[in-house]
């Protein structure tokens, strides 16, 4: 409150109509571009180079090194918008990992998972914050053949005919595009 | 497909002539394998030496029987028919297109999707609210496709030597429950089993080539596996992770796999707006 008291008036309405403008591109650039509204944490997996547009062939405007801190401002297809201490730009999603890097070493964070792996961190019953029950691999051995849901599972199938027909009103264009090769061999 | 001769011009007509001669091409050079689907093509020609399609759909359909009985269909018939329509386009893509394709979205909280031989797919309600738009629905749904597209769980019977055993038990009149649990030991238990990790990058690679040949945006499934990474050890994740490499491996895979590929894996649509979204 203070704060805006000392800060001078806006001297024309045209100022205020830009302003309002370029907060409208913004939050419409965020929509469209991702899910994500607001900046997400992150960090690089390994280092890789940061461009100034979303093309493996766009300038590069900064390197990063593995393990940096970043934000994530926005994706557009395998690419996400950071922003890091030197600046932001494009960098290639597989490069990054979200979230908060954690708080303790890694090889404890591994154990969690080493844990689960082996099943050794719950009794199987999975009860959700839903209320939804999970599915453990106990249940899945003990399920009964439940013909009626099959039956009706199989009636919500869909033709090939009605599939394209959903594609077109969605403008999804089938284009041709090779297997990757499995990059072991 | 009736009035189908309609309007069939010339050169309507003069393509399936040339489609007519490729099948038949095709059929001789398939001739030593025994015919058991009306609605089989030669995509779906057995790659798993003895099992018909026939007999691929019967297995699919003894464990996607099972698997709802341990876990029913959300009753939500608009979101049914949703999933169905994004994911038999995405599987128009694939070498089999022609399978009986049936999507489903299942009352469970654990965040994981099964694939059952003959084109059985399940993803879980826990995923299902993971997922922010249409393009990531299709690299999830693409991902379980290749499964059933390389009949990876078929092989792994195969391997078992079940399937000999298999297409005589199905032959026979006994109940579904028990057919299939003298056919697969543990019933619905195999959808999840762990495959090869291999076979799991390979189906991650797969999955975004048929997402982006349906014509989306190929980065939904990378996205929806940092989403999941995300999530952490919790133990709505357990089984996936039991089963499944991690997925910030299965990311640096594809990372790799993709390293040469950036141009061709641009563009596509997300369609966020026309996503299907859960009301809890």
């Amino acid at each position: 409150m203070i704060r805006r008291s000392t800060q001078p008036k806006c001297k024309t309405r045209k100022s205020f109509v830009r302003r309002g403008l370029i907060f409208i591109v913004l939050i419409f650039s965020f929509v469209t571009l991702s899910g994500i509204a607001i900046a997400d944490p992150g960090s690089t997996l390994k280092t890789d180079s940061v461009r100034a547009e979303p093309y493996p062939d766009a300038k590069i405007l900064f390197s990063i090194a593995k393990g940096e801190q970043i934000d994530i401002l926005a994706r557009n297809g395998g690419w996400l918008r950071i922003k890091h201490t030197r600046g932001s730009g494009w960098i290639r999603m597989l490069s990054v990992k979200r979230g908060q890097p954690p708080k303790t070493n890694s090889a404890a964070q591994a154990s969690g998972v080493l844990k689960l792996a082996s099943g050794r961190a719950g009794t199987g019953q999975v009860v959700s914050t839903t209320g939804i029950r999970g599915l453990s691999e106990e249940e899945l051995k003990s399920a009964k053949y439940n013909a009626e849901e099959l039956k009706k599972a199989q009636s919500y199938a869909v033709s090939a005919a009605d599939a394209q027909l959903f594609a077109s009103k969605g403008k999804l264009v089938a284009r041709r595009v090779a297997y990757l090769p499995n990059p072991g061999n | 497909m009736p009035n189908s001769d309609r309007g069939c011009g010339a050169g309507c007509l003069r393509r399936r002539h040339k489609k007519f001669l490729k099948n038949r091409l095709e059929a001789k050079r398939h001739k030593n394998e025994p015919a058991t689907d009306p609605t089989a093509t030669v995509a779906d020609a057995p790659l798993v030496g003895e099992i018909s399609v026939a007999d691929e759909i019967k297995i699919g359909s003894e464990i996607a029987g099972n698997l709802l009985g341990a876990a029913p269909l959300i009753k939500d018939i608009a979101l049914q028919n949703y999933v169905n329509r994004v994911g038999r386009w995405v599987a128009t893509q694939s070498e089999r297109p022609d399978l009986p394709w049936t999507f489903a979205v299942i009352e469970s909280g654990d965040i994981n999707a099964f694939a059952a031989p003959g084109g059985f797919v399940f993803v879980t309600r826990g995923l299902y609210k993971l997922l922010g738009d249409e393009s990531e629905l299709a690299g999830v749904l693409a991902h379980e496709i290749s499964h059933v597209v390389k009949k990876h769980h078929l092989k792994i019977f195969q391997k078992s030597t079940l399937i000999d055993k298999g297409s005589k038990l199905l032959s026979k009149e006994i109940d579904h429950g028990k057919k299939s649990q003298a056919l697969l030991g543990s019933g619905a238990e195999i959808t999840s089993r762990g495959l090869d990790k291999d076979v799991e990058f390979e189906a991650d690679r797969l999955g975004i080539v048929l997402a982006a040949r349906a014509g989306y945006e190929p980065w939904g499934l990378a996205n929806v596996l940092q989403a999941i990474s995300n999530v952490g050890s919790d133990n709505s994740v357990a089984l996936l992770f039991k089963t499944h490499p991690h997925p910030d491996e299965r990311l640096s895979a594809l990372d790799v796999a993709t390293e040469n590929s950036l141009g061709e894996l641009q563009g596509g649509k997300v369609l966020t707006a026309r996503f299907y979204r859960l009301k809890n």
